[in-house]
């Protein structure tokens, strides 16, 4: 038998015995759909989580401590939403200077690195003043780091008081004289790429007298320097839009004179306090981290945080598709009894075209055939059945889910996630299963005797 | 001449529970190419049971079995199956259409096993029912037909490929009498003017006398062989 004659004779095969293929069709369908969403709700979490922990920062970004010191003492990101995960070293301690900073670069995976100093400043644009932190990095590599523009530029070489803002920096700015405190979140009353900036480490710049905690301490004369805005970050919501980069030179002179002028000792500390290394593949964050620690040196990533809630999500996405699977298990129980049913019911025919002169590997073909079309046909309406869930799922149900999956850890805009690689692999898999369900069957019709045909009851 | 086929000394010994049934004792025979036989007998005699074994449908407890000189009864079923789907048409007496295929395609059904393309299958089939008397009938299926249609579809379907030899189990035995005539006329005709050998089983000694050849049967012996004259 040619195959064409073989699938046509398996369609109108099942087309003769109509309600019970629909009944395995369903069978099939269910598990499919069960698998499918299943995962996809799995993968949705996994996703979720992911957006969640880039909102709360660079995944790529993994910040570096001189060992045992700093890292602990360290505050992370701007805003009160930073959150880090931070690891110990292995103890001995490293000292963070350029030599190991070039050391770290060398390690594979690793795009960028540069010193990280952080210092608060405040800035004065007229009348409008604001106070952030801001981070000193070299110049030079900032583009390497990723960071994405909203306007102007990122730092360059050369830029000693050039300002990067965070993107919600430029938002900050307020009149002291009109508004008691910050007010945040308004609209930016200032251009800080076109206007005149003025930065100095004095906290209380621009702030009326009374507002000083000591009003007895000793005038601190802080230096004020001319600076200018270049660019401003674009994305909102990681702990880039609380910070603002200027180059680690100038904030190194700027904290250096704030300290003289504090007349504190300024602390001949050996090597840089900290540093940023950007990773430009998130996969490599964690054998970076690793190969940093061994330096002798302290890490922090959202990566390390990132892995752990990915493996929450990954062990939900197996008890989910274990639900999924034994549903499609039972399916594929459905298949091998239809086409068992099937067997009895055609047994004369069966006998028929054996003694006519069909091949006994054409009858063991014809039935796979037929159980592998109830699982095609199974896996690509419960394909279709499952993506017309999962739009439900992310649109009209999606406040319902993300309560109910809320308590799980999810929680992001999308419920359910359908990678097309799950796609291909539910279709190939219903397939599959229909075809194994239909093993046992194939062979018994195979092995029927020809002699039954021939029996006039 | 020599024969087309030939059994020896075959026997067939059931098994029924801790009973032995005979059904064919010792029968050996030579069938020549062009012949058309008949095997007479009672029900129960073993002559159905000669025929499946000459079909290579059941295996002989013991003896041996050549058609063409190729031995049946030691062939698997795979090769005796491809065996029969190139030597051997069968004709039911239940006529065994398939119920939802049309009368062209169950006359196409052996040469759709044996993979032939459906254009040549489909004009061969479409001249075979013609010459069975009916053109014209090739969309019907088998429930629209009477049971003299059915079997001349069946008989149809026996022809189409070609086969060397062509068996016939009790092919009148659901037809009443008139029809009987009918349907036996044509096969007969048909056989002959395709040059096949036929073998014909029944207990109907009106079918029987359409042979050129009657082997009665009894109790799993042959009981006697009438020779006819030829009618060519």
């Amino acid at each position: 038998m040619n195959n064409r004659d073989l699938i046509s004779l398996a369609f109108r095969n099942l087309l003769r015995r109509k309600t019970r293929t629909i009944l395995a069709i369903i069978g099939v369908v269910v598990g499919t759909s069960a698998i499918i969403v299943m995962l996809s709700i799995g993968f949705g979490l996994s996703a979720s989580f992911q957006e969640q922990i880039e909102s709360y920062g660079n995944l790529h970004l993994v910040d570096v401590y001189g060992g045992g010191g700093g890292g602990g003492g360290m505050y992370y990101g701007g805003g009160g939403r930073g959150m880090a995960f931070s690891s110990g070293g292995v103890g001995n301690e490293g000292v963070l200077d350029d030599k190991s900073l070039a050391t770290i670069e060398k390690i594979k995976g690793v795009d960028a690195v540069s010193p990280k100093v952080q210092f608060y400043l405040s800035f004065g644009v007229g009348k409008y003043i604001a106070q952030a932190s801001v981070i000193g990095m070299k110049p030079e590599v900032m583009q390497k780091f990723g960071y994405d523009l909203q306007e102007g530029r990122l730092l360059e070489a050369g830029d000693k008081y050039a300002m990067v803002f965070g993107n919600q920096v430029p938002s900050w700015f307020y009149n002291p004289k009109k508004t008691w405190g910050s007010s945040w979140g308004g609209e930016a009353q200032v251009d800080v790429l076109t206007n005149k900036m003025i930065v100095t480490a004095d906290e209380t710049y621009g702030q009326k007298q009374q507002q000083r905690q000591s009003p007895d301490a000793e005038k601190i004369n802080y230096k004020e320097y001319k600076a200018k805005g270049v660019g401003i970050l674009a994305n909102p919501n990681d702990d880039s839009a609380y910070n603002v980069y200027m180059s680690l030179e100038g904030l190194e002179i700027i904290r250096k004179e704030a300290a003289k002028a504090r007349k504190e000792t300024a602390s001949n500390s050996r090597g840089y306090e900290s540093a940023m290394v950007y990773v430009g593949d998130i996969n490599d964050v964690e054998d970076v981290s690793n190969a940093i620690r061994e330096m002798g040196f302290q890490t922090s990533s959202l990566n390390d945080w990132l892995k752990s809630m990915q493996e929450t999500a990954r062990m939900i996405q197996g008890i989910l598709g274990g639900i999924g699977a034994i549903s499609l298990l039972v399916a594929a129980l459905g298949i091998t009894n239809t086409m068992i049913m099937s067997i009895y019911e055609r047994t004369k025919e069966i006998g028929i075209m054996k003694v006519i002169g069909a091949n006994l590997g054409d009858i063991k073909k014809l039935f796979l055939l037929e159980a592998g079309m109830i699982g095609f046909l199974g896996g690509t309406i419960g394909l279709i059945f499952s993506f017309i869930l999962s739009l439900l799922m992310n649109t009209v149900l999606s406040g319902i889910m993300s309560v109910m999956l809320g308590t799980i850890g999810g929680g992001g805009s999308t419920v359910s996630i359908i990678p097309w690689w799950v796609a291909a692999g539910s279709l190939v898999f219903s397939t599959t299963i229909g075809i194994i369900a239909g093993y046992s069957p194939a062979r018994r019709a195979m092995r029927l005797s020809a002699l039954e045909s021939l029996r006039n009851e | 001449m020599e024969p087309l086929i030939t059994v020896k000394n075959i026997r067939k010994v059931y098994r029924m529970g801790e009973e032995k049934v005979i059904a064919l004792d010792d029968v050996s025979l030579e069938i020549y190419k062009g012949e058309i036989i008949c095997f007479l007998g009672a029900s129960g005699s073993g002559k159905s049971t000669f025929l499946n074994m000459v079909a290579g449908l059941e295996k002989p407890t013991k003896g041996e079995i050549y058609i063409g000189g190729i031995p049946i009864h030691k062939l698997n079923e795979e090769s005796i199956t491809l065996f029969r789907q190139k030597n051997i048409g069968f004709i039911f007496q239940a006529y065994h259409l398939l119920p939802m295929f049309t009368a062209m395609e169950n006359v196409s059904l052996p040469l759709i096993f044996q993979g032939m393309e459906k254009k040549k299958r489909e004009k061969m089939a479409q001249a075979t029912l013609a010459e069975v008397g009916l053109a014209g009938y090739g969309n019907r299926k088998p429930t629209q037909m009477s049971g003299g249609q059915q079997q001349r579809v069946g008989i149809a379907r026996a022809l189409v490929g070609n086969p060397k030899i062509i068996f016939a189990d009790e092919p009148t035995g659901n037809l009443d009498t008139h029809t009987s005539k009918e349907v036996m006329e044509i096969m007969m005709t048909k056989v002959r003017e395709f040059g096949r050998t036929l073998i014909v089983v029944t207990h109907d000694r009106k079918i029987a006398d359409f042979a050129d050849r009657i082997v009665t049967i009894q109790d799993g012996n042959i009981l006697s062989i009438e020779e006819k004259a030829k009618v060519i």
